[in-house]
């Protein structure tokens, strides 16, 4: 089963998809993909802590900041999968090596082929994104190519969904197939 | 008259040309420089006339009640940009503002009105 979480920051995302991801996996494998690729001691510090909460929850991880395809050979196609985030996921393929460089224009594509691998292979995959599409600002050009690029991945990632849920004030709103808890 | 309202890049005018079986030729796409044209069977990016009308201190609400007869049969979508942080600057948050009377006043007009997300759509009215 696939499961699609969008919605605001803070509103319980991630913790409703490690419930999801829980239930899916049954008493099978279930590997949390973190996909924020650490830049200094404070994030390498904030993902122990992370590792460590989420290991009391039966979660391996795996950290995956590029090539999100590849999660079914590295956990297994039997497993569960929790991504966090397809939003960092577009960043960190947008830019390979270093933010000094333009982005790479092939990024989205690249993206989502690795996004549709994953849900294609594996037998369950909870994927998490951010909704930045519902204010007013007027941005510059590499953001807004942002912004179309990822909904673009989350108009995908929801079509192959079985389940679309978006959070609002840290309340599912239930917006493709049936609520999994 | 039928409203589509959601965020940028949802899938709004998909649905319109789905659902409405619209061609390129039956949309009108509003600006931030030209404003509106009343009268095409369907209008798009109408936050984007309510800008103009900041710039133009025009009030967008009264515009279209002037105008009713002319949009009283049309596909009219929006994006919803009055979700976010309050904006700085004095312009974008008159920008906002004016989008979000507009918004209201058009989806009491409505004979439908839908939201979509993520290429989802839900029916509001």
């Amino acid at each position: 089963m696939i499961v699609f979480l969008s919605g605001g920051a803070k509103n319980g995302k991630t913790a409703l998809a490690e419930d999801i991801a829980v239930k899916l996996s049954g008493g099978g494998r279930r590997y949390y993909v973190a996909t924020m690729i650490p830049y200094d001691d404070e994030d390498r510090a904030r993902i122990a802590r992370h590792v460590e909460e989420r290991a009391e929850k039966g979660f391996g991880t795996l950290e995956v900041g590029r090539d999100i395809g590849s999660c079914p050979s590295l956990g297994g196609r039997d497993a569960t999968y929790l991504v966090d985030s397809v939003t960092a996921l577009l960043l960190n393929e947008m830019y390979p090596d270093t933010f000094e460089r333009e982005a790479d224009p092939t990024a989205a594509e690249r993206c989502r082929a690795g996004l549709l691998r994953l849900g294609r292979e594996a037998e369950n995959a909870v994927f998490v994104s951010d909704y930045l599409y519902s204010d007013a600002a007027r941005y510059d050009a590499f953001t807004e190519n942002y912004r179309r690029d990822l909904a673009s991945l989350d108009r995908t990632v929801a079509g192959m969904a079985d389940v679309v849920i978006e959070l609002s004030a840290g309340i599912p709103i239930v917006r493709k197939g049936e609520f999994v808890l | 008259m039928d409203f589509i309202i959601g965020g940028a890049y949802q899938g709004k005018r998909d649905l319109a040309f789905r659902r409405y079986g619209l061609t390129a030729d039956d949309i009108y796409t509003c600006t931030e420089a030209e404003g509106i044209r009343f009268g095409a069977r369907c209008i798009d990016r109408i936050e984007e006339f309510t800008l103009w009308c900041v710039r133009n201190e025009k009030d967008a609400v009264a515009m279209f009640r002037e105008n009713r007869e002319a949009w009283r049969g049309a596909v009219l979508i929006c994006q919803d940009i009055f979700c976010g942080v309050v904006p700085l600057g004095a312009d974008m948050r008159a920008w906002r503002e004016m989008t979000g009377r507009l918004a209201a006043y058009l989806a009491a007009e409505a004979d439908s009105v839908t939201r979509v997300f993520c290429g989802l759509e839900e029916r509001l009215k």
